[in-house]
């Protein structure tokens, strides 16, 4: 009865369920261009064998201490010509962190192949990386070709391929999302209405229309300053465009990017808000503020200093409101080319003043430090850089190495010493740089003293080590 | 240099061995003889000993707030003076006192010496009190049979039995990184927070040290400050209201830090403060300090450096001191002139309108941020959604100059800063020192800081 009675009861609300669902469907239809079931499973059939897997090993240094750590990390790996360019997420090359040990896995299963790759220069303008796979023979991969000019609007529904994780054995799977907003500043850029897995970042996006139009992107480069979506959890979409022209023409190969090719000035600014600008008495119309001016660099010998307002660079006028317009003055001084000869115009107390000067090379970072390990002690120490200085406090006076590494149980550990300290003397050799500490360590080798004595710095204060070195030991 | 984390794990390992020892003994029971004399002992103490409740002043995120402890204490004399620790009875309001006989009395802070967590308070009751006597803490020895009486979470008159673990505990790291004058007495009696203050006493019912802080984490690792120590500080506190020692602007360590060599005698210097007076007399790191004003000094073992510095800080202040110093195979004399040590810790004053902390430089600080001279304030804290805030000051930004001005110390600065609250001034320049780098910062005391608006009275608005 009961049966009977439900059944009596629905027809009129089916009925009218499928009439809204008849008037409703084709609209929202064209008007979205959602994609059909087949659609999505023959984008998944062409797209997905350019789908592969990066892993490398990451080498992080911690920007205060020096510290080094190494894991191991994976990606997605995009393969973007069929001769072996791999484009993957511009997360690989950071700041503190640096990839080695890259290998890129493509197929699956018994048909799984193993590529060595070489890390391309990360393009300054986009968040992405290119890989360049090593083989022998001339590679034909599958690979992702992108259509251009296409652009996305706001709710629009994109296909997105990536990979699954570990336990489904990174299958290859696909979701579907919406642009859920676009951005104005500082460039168009999509968003996606909600988050995606770690495992579709990089991996290729879709429109109805059944283009490839793009890639799953982390967030900003740092000259568009930076990591100003990461914490949003709105995973952002790159569109063909910004990266298609290093496709065309790849990136040179380079193990570490150097900053030898940089110019430098040699000061931290921070933007001429309209507040400053009222404060000084001075038109709102944008700057650069030099807050520090960094010793011994090319600003200081040309006497620009801390209050200086900077207005135009090289000829390039200067109107820097907000903090991320900063990077984009960073972007303009490296690549002035170092040597030159630049005329920086600054407000000083509210009068424009010109001062020339010659640009210098950008000095060393952390990362590319020269690095030396003296294994009978357990250290491993590094010169020290313009950026240690600064991140620790570091007064110009102070010449030495620094201590990255101290090896568990060693020598130098049983005498307390730890990342961080600045080594200034050595078993009674001067130590200001890293030669004088490879023919410190030398030295002592070969005379087996009992006992060697540091002298080092950590933090504003001085002390010393004892180290007995255990010379038995093969 | 610190070793504070190696100190610590040493003593922890310590501490590790001794519960193991305990464990194969057995639980160690108390003969009738020792028992009575237990309670004997007690009964000398209690009737002294003071349950201390003090309204401090605390800092928190750019704000002043007053804040109820508790703590112990001892009386000393029977005009009322009462010994309890810098880190109870510092930085206070007002301090009550619950005596023995369960009565509350006001007290007045004699003084607070944050090097060796000693503070002296006296009570006025017009009426002699009970009072505890004073031991020798020369003259003690691991093993001993001790007592801590105090307010352990609060609960006053509270009494626990240990032993002495250890009669000179190294504890590198004390206040703030300042290098302690004192070695401490390691006891396994249950010292927990609120017995700060309270007697170590032993079994003649003297008072051998002064309970000031445990290891966190370990079971009943407690230390005390030794009484001969104490009993130093509160000689000056009664003399001038506050410790004055001598400074020399150099950092001591072990002869072991440089060699084996037993035969090897003096100091090592490991530091020299660039503003220092040894720095003037132009002693060097890496020097060994052999004698002062011809009296050899020794420290093998870090044991015997806070000796040392005690002995450097009895040093008659603005007189002249010879120092001999080993440099190499050279014996170099200096003489030096020795300054008094500042204050360990920098008066804090809250800015409320702007909604930060902020205290005065000490030359640690100072030196640490790599000024040359003493200038700027240092802000300690910023409040959520203040001016401060919104302005970008930082929690350990340094302000070196207010509208171009330089800021030199704490009370020019509040006068500068009164004057632009009263003003009204709508912005206002700092340029401040973060790290290694300097910044402007522009308080903009003329922006509103609204309440959150909900978003109904957004739509409606419209």
């Amino acid at each position: 009865m009961t049966h009977n009675r439900l059944n009596s009861g629905t027809p009129p609300r089916v009925l009218c369920l499928l009439l809204c669902a008849a008037l409703l469907i084709p609209a929202w239809h064209t008007a979205a261009q959602s994609f059909t079931q087949e659609a999505l499973a023959e984008l998944h059939a062409q797209v997905t064998p350019a789908i592969g897997i990066v892993r490398y090993a990451l080498e992080v240094t911690n920007p205060n201490t020096g510290e080094i750590t190494k894991r191991d990390n994976l990606a997605l790996a995009l393969i973007v010509s069929p001769d072996g360019l791999v484009m993957t997420h511009g997360h690989m090359v950071l700041e503190n962190s640096q990839p080695f040990n890259i290998k890129v896995f493509l197929g699956r299963g018994d048909e799984e192949q193993e590529y060595e790759a070489t890390l391309l220069k990360k393009p300054d303008d986009v968040n992405v990386v290119f890989l360049r796979l090593k083989s022998e023979e001339r590679l034909r991969l599958p690979h992702v070709r992108f259509a251009r000019g296409a652009t996305l609007a706001l709710g629009q529904p994109v296909a997105l391929f990536g990979l699954l994780g570990d336990p489904l054995d990174y299958a290859r799977g696909l979701i579907e999302r919406r642009i859920g907003a676009i951005l104005d500043k500082p460039r168009t850029t999509c968003c996606l209405d909600d988050a995606v897995r770690y495992g579709y970042v990089g991996g290729p996006v879709a429109d109805a229309a059944g283009r490839v139009v793009g890639v799953i992107g982390f967030d900003l480069s740092r000259a568009e300053g930076g990591d100003l979506y990461v914490r949003s959890g709105h995973p952002l979409v790159y569109q063909t465009d910004l990266f298609q022209r290093y496709i065309d023409n790849p990136p040179s190969e380079t193990e570490i990017e150097t900053s030898g090719d940089h110019a430098w000035l040699g000061v931290f600014t921070q933007p001429l808000t309209d507040r400053f600008a009222e404060y000084w008495e001075l038109p709102a119309n944008g700057g650069l503020i030099i807050s520090t001016v960094v010793a011994g660099s090319p600003a200081t010998e040309a006497g620009l200093r801390a209050g200086d307002i900077i207005v135009e660079f090289d000829g390039t006028p200067i109107r820097a409101k907000l903090d991320r317009d900063v990077p984009g003055f960073t972007k303009l001084v490296r690549e002035a080319g170092p040597g030159r000869e630049v005329v920086v115009r600054v407000l000083r107390d509210g009068q424009p003043v010109d001062v020339t000067t010659v640009l210098g090379t950008r000095p060393r970072s952390a990362q590319e430090a020269g690095e030396y390990e003296a294994p009978q002690f357990g250290l491993t120490v590094r010169e020290l850089t313009t950026d240690v200085r600064i991140a620790l406090n570091l007064p110009e006076n102070i010449e030495g190495v620094i201590v990255r590494r101290v090896k568990s149980g060693s020598v130098a550990q049983i005498a307390r010493m730890r990342p961080g300290v600045v080594i200034l003397r050595f078993g009674g050799h001067l130590v200001t740089n890293l030669a004088d500490f490879q023919a410190a360590v030398e030295q002592v080798t070969a005379d087996r003293p009992q006992e060697v004595v540091v002298f080092g710095r950590l933090g504003a204060a001085t002390g010393f080590f004892r180290l007995e070195p255990r010379w038995d030991e093969p | 240099m610190k070793y504070g984390d190696g100190t610590l794990r040493g003593v922890f390992y310590y501490a590790g061995a001794l519960i193991a020892a305990l464990a194969i003994d057995g639980c160690a029971t108390l003969g009738g003889g020792q028992s009575s004399a237990v309670l004997r002992a007690k009964n000398e103490v209690a009737p002294a000993l003071v349950h201390i409740r003090p309204v401090k002043e605390v800092f928190t995120s750019g704000q002043r707030e007053e804040v109820l402890i508790v703590g112990s204490g001892f009386i000393i004399s029977p005009d009322g003076y009462v010994v309890t620790n810098e880190h109870v009875a510092g930085e206070s309001r007002f301090v009550k006192c619950v005596l023995g006989d369960k009565n509350e009395v006001a007290a007045e802070v004699v003084g607070v010496d944050p090097y060796t967590d000693i503070a002296l308070l006296k009570l006025d009751v017009g009426r002699p009190l009970p009072y505890v006597r004073l031991g020798d803490s020369d003259r003690i020895e691991a093993g001993e049979l001790v007592m801590a009486l105090g307010s352990p979470h609060g609960l006053a008159r509270s009494v626990s039995l240990g032993i002495i673990s250890v009669t000179d505990r190294y504890l590198e790291e004390s206040q703030m990184g300042a290098e302690p004058y004192h070695n401490w007495i390691q006891t396994d009696a249950a010292i927990n927070p609120g017995n700060s203050g309270g007697p170590l006493v032993n079994l003649r019912g003297e008072v051998i040290g002064v309970n000031a802080k445990v290891l966190r984490g370990a079971e009943n690792v407690g230390f005390a400050i030794p009484i001969n120590v104490a009993r130093d500080v509160i000689t000056q506190f009664k003399a001038h209201k506050r410790v004055r020692r001598a400074w020399l602007g150099l950092a001591l360590q072990e002869m072991l830090a440089t060699t084996d060599d037993p035969t090897q005698r003096g100091v090592v210097i490991a530091d020299v403060d660039p503003l220092g007076p040894a720095e003037e007399a132009g002693v060097r790191p890496g020097d060994v300090l052999a004698a002062i004003n011809d009296k050899p000094v020794h420290a093998r073992f870090a044991e015997d450096l806070p000796a040392l510095r005690q002995m450097m800080a009895t040093l008659p202040i603005g007189e002249s001191a010879h120092l001999t110093l080993q440099r190499g195979s050279e014996t170099v004399a200096v003489t030096v002139v020795a300054e008094e040590r500042s204050a360990l810790k920098g008066e804090q004053v809250e800015f409320g309108e702007w909604g930060f902390t902020a205290t005065d430089l000490t030359p640690a600080i100072a030196r640490r941020a790599g000024l040359d001279a003493r200038q700027g304030v240092l802000v300690s804290g910023t409040q959520p959604g203040s001016i401060a805030r919104n302005a970008g000051l930082n929690n350990g930004d340094i302000i070196l100059e207010m509208d171009n001005e330089p800021v030199t110390d704490l009370a020019g600065f509040r006068e500068g800063y009164r004057a632009r609250v009263e003003a009204r001034r709508p912005l206002t320049l700092l340029f401040v020192k973060r790290g290694a780098l300097t910044r402007f910062v522009l308080v903009e005391q003329d922006r509103e800081l609204l309440p959150a608006t909900p978003l109904e009275a957004i739509t409606e608005t419209e």
